[in-house]
């Protein structure tokens, strides 16, 4: 008989970089969180952006009645994960869903019952949004048309940014919009009046929608904080935003005014759609929808999207969209074919590709040492480059093993270090020492210090930072004095 | 970056099981409609944990199995209005549930004798979606880093029937399909006796069994043993059975046997010598027949009018004293 | 004892030798530490840099360029 079992035993825990928002929460008080705890969608949203332990204790604990002891749970940990169970534990408790304590584990009273209400339904916080009520004389937007505009605004932002260095005039994103990309350092104005953008912001423009996004979103949170809005409001209208259903209107009347203020600046950045700023309804687009998950915010990038299976929970649109993502092919004679009719996608990869050819459905470009060179000197690095490569191949190339033509991929490396050949650093060089034993003790103390980047006992001399420069004279001066 | 989870829940239906469960003269009484509400709540705490979960909820009644809910594809065209204070995805799946299982159960009402339910049914038809799912996302993107690659999927099975022995070699061939996909059984035995089937199916897959003691704490339970993606079950354990009960059942009369005869050739179990093998039509040899009938414990008056001893047969490895060593043509079951 | 105020070079030996022929035609380096540190006048450093650079484009050939 078959016995043996053929699930493999070796599975490791999948990587879970935790998200960009959780440090923003943990720094909050517990007041502004128990505050944001009572409505169920913001639960049900933080909830979905912890690691995968974190949710399950939360699951452990949510139907208990009581405290339980700490040991209890613990018990059921594996000796192998109990530093991962620790962190866990610690990020519940940064967050106050669930007070640290060695003693007795329970959840925060308002979260627990909030998530709760969340997973039955029911009650009546409104937290999941009004939808609006039917309108006979217009259609709503229908979703073609939701995601058409997300992606409009959504690349007219990054568009913007990859052309401003180029001398082009690309369509201006609206001032809000402007100011929040000068705010976050991913544009500034060094040369003159004109906004340029930074090494940050070319970094920006490689990482994946869903990390711009929430990068975006993080740095408005700062900005509700400096304008006063009240960051209960602000938030939870974005985790309402995320719960909403795509497709669908909601009403504008329950909101607060501060949220009523928030539609405008989320129109500028597509997460919602309004027929006209004064509308009383308003619709989230997939951009807002998926900002707790991890499928794609964006249909698809190209035009050609072809046919979209939409259904009411994304599913299927979601694999679909992930397979129309991959358009780049690369070969070993560092040749790149991308398959795409998008400008901001072909303005993306000129960053750093020489163009050679371009026809209407397809870029031919090279990967060149002067054109990896200019990526480099904008702050981009090679693992940034081959990373874009790596979500964006094709999946033609998804059949290689290694995906990316290993020569290319060592070759960009290779580049990035060439550019290293040079390491400085200030400082000071002290030299001249009266006797060994004078040498090493300055040296000792240096070394205690930190500040010692080379030493030279034969040559009875030490170069050391700037910064431990004003300590180490004062311990020779004192010492001389004293002597 | 961690991966969706997808979840098959198989609910065993039985009327009459149900009925049984719910009598008063339970310790823990438990009615259907108590049993769906804690489920409900633990199929939404799946979808809760992220976006891209899928669920499927197949209904195992009586002569049929059901698809009851499915998170890919529409079931009914009416959607639950939208609503405030609920998240629309977890209202889906509540009224679907109970109405597609509200409908199948008042079309079942009538019948005079209850059939069996098709349990095996239902397994084979989550195992299908599962290779639909995970095939398909395989030939549109292809190699595992595409995120939307299905991790590690799971069968559920919420049983509430006693074993039902004819269906042993379906069962069995579910359970290898299932370890061939790289499916999880697991298995909540929520009211009746053990079955020593499903013990087998959730061992073989790395699954959990779990016998429901404190059937008041089946939310509870669900979640704690249930709910975590096998990766998460290296780090935060959950219970598994430490007894199992590896008996087969013959093809012959679908008993459930403790002392098996099995074909050298195709592995097919008898609960007594057969001359040829009804699966593979093997012949065996007379003389082999013969000590095999010798060799079977006490029911046959051969065995001390032959005078052979049991331990005098030439197998020394037997596990259990209660096999019977089989040599030639055919071999014992363990 | 002494003090000497400057930006320390970490490099390997070959990018140290053309540091060094550079050195005597315009002197910038302060104290030669060992095969691949070398102690240079800290305002410097930046036209040290871009001499280096072109130096170093020379040696380098692309396939654009035939």
């Amino acid at each position: 008989m078959p016995v043996q079992s053929l699930q493999n035993t070796d599975v490791i825990l999948p990587q879970h970089t935790p998200h960009p928002l959780l440090p923003f929460l943990q720094s909050q008080s517990q007041n502004t969180l128990t505050r944001l705890y009572q409505r169920p969608s913001s639960c049900l949203s933080i909830f979905r952006l912890l690691g995968p332990i974190e949710r399950q204790l939360i699951m452990n604990l949510l139907w208990l009645e009581s405290a339980i002891p700490a040991a209890t749970m613990s018990a059921w940990v594996m000796p192998e994960g109990k530093q991962a169970y620790d962190e866990a534990l610690a990020v519940m408790a940064g967050l106050h869903i669930a007070p640290n304590s060695t003693v007795k584990l329970a959840l925060n009273p308002t979260f627990k019952s909030s998530l709760r209400q969340a997973i039955t339904g029911g009650g009546n916080t409104g937290s999941f949004g009004t939808p609006a009520d039917k309108d006979y004389k217009r259609q709503s937007a229908n979703i073609e048309n939701l995601d058409a505009y997300a992606l409009e605004r959504w690349e007219t932002i990054l568009h913007y940014m990859v052309s401003s260095g180029q001398g082009q005039n690309p369509a201006k994103p609206s001032q809000g919009v402007l100011y929040l990309l000068q705010r976050s350092g991913l544009m500034n104005t060094a040369h003159g009046a004109i906004l340029q953008i930074t090494s940050s912001g070319f970094q920006f423009l490689l990482h994946s929608p869903h990390d711009q996004l929430w990068n975006l979103l993080l740095q408005y949170l700062h900005m509700a904080e400096e304008r006063q809005m009240d960051l209960v409001e602000v938030l939870s209208f974005l985790f309402m935003l995320s719960t909403m259903d795509l497709g669908r209107e909601y009403s504008t009347e329950p909101l607060s005014e501060t949220q009523k203020a928030m539609l405008e600046d989320l129109r500028d950045y597509g997460l919602v759609w309004q027929r006209k700023a004064s509308s009383k309804r308003f619709s989230p687009t997939r951009l807002a929808t998926t900002l707790t998950s991890s499928s794609p915010p964006l249909p698809s990038s190209h035009s050609t999207g072809g046919s979209r299976a939409a259904d009411a929970t994304g599913t299927v649109a979601l694999s679909s969209g992930a397979a129309q993502q991959g358009f780049i092919v690369l070969e070993t004679n560092y040749r790149i074919y991308a398959y795409t009719d998008n400008p901001l996608q072909t303005a993306v990869l000129n960053l750093f590709i020489t163009m050679k050819y371009r026809f209407p459905n397809l870029v031919v470009g090279m990967l060149t040492r002067e054109s990896v060179r200019k990526a480099l000197s904008n702050g981009i690095s090679a693992e940034q480059i081959i990373s874009y490569l790596t979500t964006h191949a094709h999946p033609q190339m998804r059949k290689n093993n290694p995906l990316l033509p290993v020569t290319v991929q060592d070759q960009i490396r290779l580049w990035e270090l060439e550019r290293n050949r040079l390491k400085s650093a200030e400082g000071y060089l002290y030299k001249d020492f009266a006797s060994q034993a004078d040498y090493e003790y300055v040296l000792a103390y240096a070394k205690q210090l930190d500040v010692v980047l080379w030493e030279s006992a034969i040559k009875r001399c030490f170069f050391g930072t700037l910064e431990g420069h004003s300590n180490v004279r004062g311990f020779i001066e004192r010492r001389t004095g004293a002597a | 970056m961690e991966k969706a989870s997808h979840l098959s829940v198989i609910v065993d239906l039985s009327p009459t099981q149900w009925h049984l469960s719910a009598q008063a003269s339970n310790q823990y009484p438990l009615s259907i409609e108590t049993f769906l509400s804690q489920l409900l709540a633990f199929l939404n705490a799946h979808i809760a944990s992220k976006h891209e979960n899928t669920l499927v909820v197949f209904g195992a009644l009586p002569g049929k199995s059901v698809m009851l809910y499915s998170s890919t594809e529409l079931l009914t065209d009416d959607m639950p209005p939208l609503d405030a204070n609920s998240y629309l995805p977890f209202k889906l799946v509540d009224s679907t549930v109970v109405r597609k299982i509200m409908d199948e159960l008042d079309a079942i009402g009538k019948l005079e004798e209850e059939p069996p339910c098709a349990l095996v049914g239902a397994v084979t038809k989550a195992l299908c979606y599962i290779n639909r799912i995970t095939h398909h996302s395989s030939t549109t993107t292809g190699v595992a880093e595409d995120p939307t690659t299905l991790h590690d999927p799971r069968i559920l099975i919420l049983s509430v029937s006693p074993d039902l022995s004819s269906s042993y070699i379906p069962i069995m061939n579910a359970i290898f399909s299932a370890q061939k996909l790289k499916v999880t059984i697991d298995v909540c035995k929520v009211y009746g006796p053990d079955t020593v089937f499903l013990q087998q199916a959730a061992h073989l897959t790395d699954g959990s069994y779990i016998y429901l003691e404190r059937r008041d704490a089946l939310l509870q339970n669900l979640i704690m043993s249930f709910l975590s993606p096998p990766f998460i079950r290296k780090i935060l354990a959950v219970p598994k059975q430490d007894k199992i009960d590896f008996r087969a059942a013959c093809f012959c009369h679908k008993n459930i046997v403790d002392v098996g005869f099995v074909c050298s050739v195709c592995l097919s179990i008898f609960c007594q010598p057969l001359p040829v093998c009804s699966t593979c039509r093997t012949k065996f040899p007379i003389n082999t027949l013969k000590r095999l009938n010798a060799a079977r414990p006490a029911i046959t008056p051969a065995n001390s009018r032959m005078g052979v001893p049991l331990a005098n047969l030439n197998n020394a490895a037997t596990p259990r004293s209660t096999s019977t060593p089989v040599p030639n043509g055919m071999s014992n079951l363990r | 004892m002494r003090a000497i105020k400057g930006v320390l070079l970490t490099c390997d030996s070959a990018v140290k030798q053309i540091l060094l022929t550079m050195n005597e035609k315009d002197p910038f380096v302060i104290e030669d530490l060992d095969d691949y540190h070398l102690v240079i006048k800290a305002d410097e450093e930046y036209r040290v840099r871009r001499e280096l650079e072109a130096e170093l484009e020379k040696n380098t050939y692309s396939l654009e360029a035939n």
